[in-house]
């Protein structure tokens, strides 16, 4: 069906229908709100261009509320924090999730307040295509935000690691594309390349073409060539390194260790899985060489206390786990 | 400039005559020259792009009339701005938001507070608890002492006052 009558940007919109928009956004926001509400708001939003319109609005409104971050929120527009009860928001949004159309505004759910445009879960590697073709690997625990716009592709990594293999810009002006971290953007120049954010640092590793490193905080640009990986802050970045098979093992779910540190090997495998791994300090320092299943921690853990002289104590059923000195011989 | 319109020669000569006085009483408020001189050429360009009388009798009055109300507006972002520097401050590193979204939240968070300026102080509280902290309107009307219905009200308030100011 045609619309009776065409809109165009600068048209107002009827007082009454900005009304009516209010009231379905407090009827859906109740906590009494049924699947019937939503379906009479959805035959609302059908039965005239103009309420498509407002809703359209009400919708772009709430994306603009969830995506603040309540920790920064509350205290500048007016009350202080109580995150005890933003879990209270999960139970909205999944009731508005399954609503007249999309609600990608809920992210105030998340840890960041900013829950990400790709995420995995714990143990988890997902292959994704961006609209502009580029391939990226998330690995375990990870988010990624999209941002892309007329001047530049943006990718922000919000946590976790990814593997980046760039297209060409499909758009008639090509757009750079940037991977942003906290501690600084990187920008590809027609490249393959691993990006990790970890506590404070930013790892990145380039296995084909090159990446400008730009750390937030100044400091000098510097162009990072293929084979090489290095480390950065928001201030500097240290010294690049010849690319080891380790840092990239993760794209084919595998964790390689050559002499590193029982208590490293522990913290990496911890990343893959849900729940708490951790190792006693008294095997903490036990070098440890092999090639370890990332995505399948039970069988690496397996194959460290059938190699080591260690134990994996378990509890809470497998959720907690410690690895100790073998208590036998 | 010989084809200046009339209120533009106006303007013109309220600039020459008053400018260096308006900027004065501005950097008394300010206790600053540099926001002093901007917010005096802002009040200059807001008197060229609105409607005022063909003759200004008390041209001080006037123009101190509508730096008034640009500082008032000066000084709310003011405070919303330095209100964002300590949250962030505050703000355990980790969860901490990148530099580009720093922007981008700060820009959303003026946007937001215009939004719910017309709010009064209670509605405004109510639209924060629900949508920022997640409380439902229960639990909202308890915490403010208010009924369920008069929740909903200024919910209703908050999202038309909202929507008003959306642009599509």
């Amino acid at each position: 069906m045609q619309p009776a009558t065409s809109h165009t940007a600068a048209q107002a919109l009827d007082p009454r229908v900005l009304d009516a928009a209010a009231a379905w956004l407090v009827r859906l926001h109740d906590s009494a709100a049924t699947d019937a509400d939503r379906r009479a708001c959805e035959r609302w939003r059908q039965s005239d261009p103009a309420h498509a319109r407002a809703w359209a609005r009400a919708e772009a409104l709430v994306h603009k509320l969830g995506g603040l971050p309540p920790g920064l929120a509350l205290p500048v527009l007016g009350r202080p924090v109580r995150a005890a009860r933003r879990a209270a928001i999960a139970k909205t949004a999944a009731l508005l999730a399954l609503g007249p159309s999309l609600w990608l505004g809920w992210r105030a759910t998340d840890a960041q307040g900013w829950l990400a445009d790709h995420r995995t879960a714990t143990g988890e590697q997902r292959a994704l295509r961006l609209p502009d073709g580029t391939r990226v690997t998330l690995n375990t625990a990870s988010a990624l935000d999209l941002r892309f716009d007329a001047a530049q592709r943006l990718l922000w990594l919000r946590t976790g690691e990814m593997l980046v293999e760039t297209a060409p810009d499909p758009a008639a002006t090509p757009r750079p594309l940037r991977v942003a971290t906290r501690e600084g953007v990187v920008q590809a120049l027609g490249t393959r390349f691993t990006v990790r954010q970890d506590d404070g640092r930013t790892r990145i590793a380039v296995l084909k073409g090159a990446v400008r490193i730009r750390p937030t905080q100044g400091g000098e640009a510097m162009v990072l060539d293929a084979g090489r990986q290095t480390r950065f802050g928001a201030q500097r970045i240290d010294v690049p390194v010849p690319v080891d098979a380790a840092g990239t093992a993760w794209t084919r779910g595998m964790l390689l260790a050559d002499g590193m540190r029982l208590a490293d090997v522990a913290a990496e495998l911890a990343r893959y899985r849900p729940g708490l791994l951790r190792c006693d300090p008294a095997v903490a320092e036990l070098r440890v060489s092999g090639a370890f299943p990332a995505t399948d921690t039970d069988r690496a853990l397996g194959m460290l206390v059938s190699t080591y002289r260690v134990d994996a104590v378990t509890r809470l059923r497998g959720h907690w786990v410690t690895l100790v000195a073998r208590s036998d011989g | 400039m010989p084809a200046e319109s009339a209120p533009h020669s106006q303007v013109h000569a309220l600039y020459t005559d008053h400018h260096g006085w308006l900027q004065s009483w501005l950097r008394k408020k300010l206790g600053n020259t540099f926001d002093a001189a901007d917010l005096a050429q802002d009040t200059f360009v807001r008197l060229l792009a609105g409607q005022h009388p063909p003759t200004i009798a008390q041209p001080r009055a006037y123009l101190t009339r509508i730096a008034q109300n640009l500082l008032a507006n000066w000084c709310q972002r003011q405070a919303l701005e330095r209100a964002y520097l300590q949250a962030l401050a505050a703000m355990p590193e980790a969860l901490a938001p990148s530099p580009e979204q720093r922007l981008l939240i700060l820009q959303t968070l003026h946007e937001v507070d215009a939004m719910l300026d017309a709010l009064k102080p209670q509605a405004r509280r109510a639209f924060l608890l629900s949508q920022i902290d997640g409380l439902k309107y229960e639990d909202i009307a308890r915490e403010l002492g208010v009924s369920l219905v008069t929740v909903k009200r200024y919910m209703q308030q908050g999202f038309r006052g909202c929507l008003a100011l959306m642009t599509d």
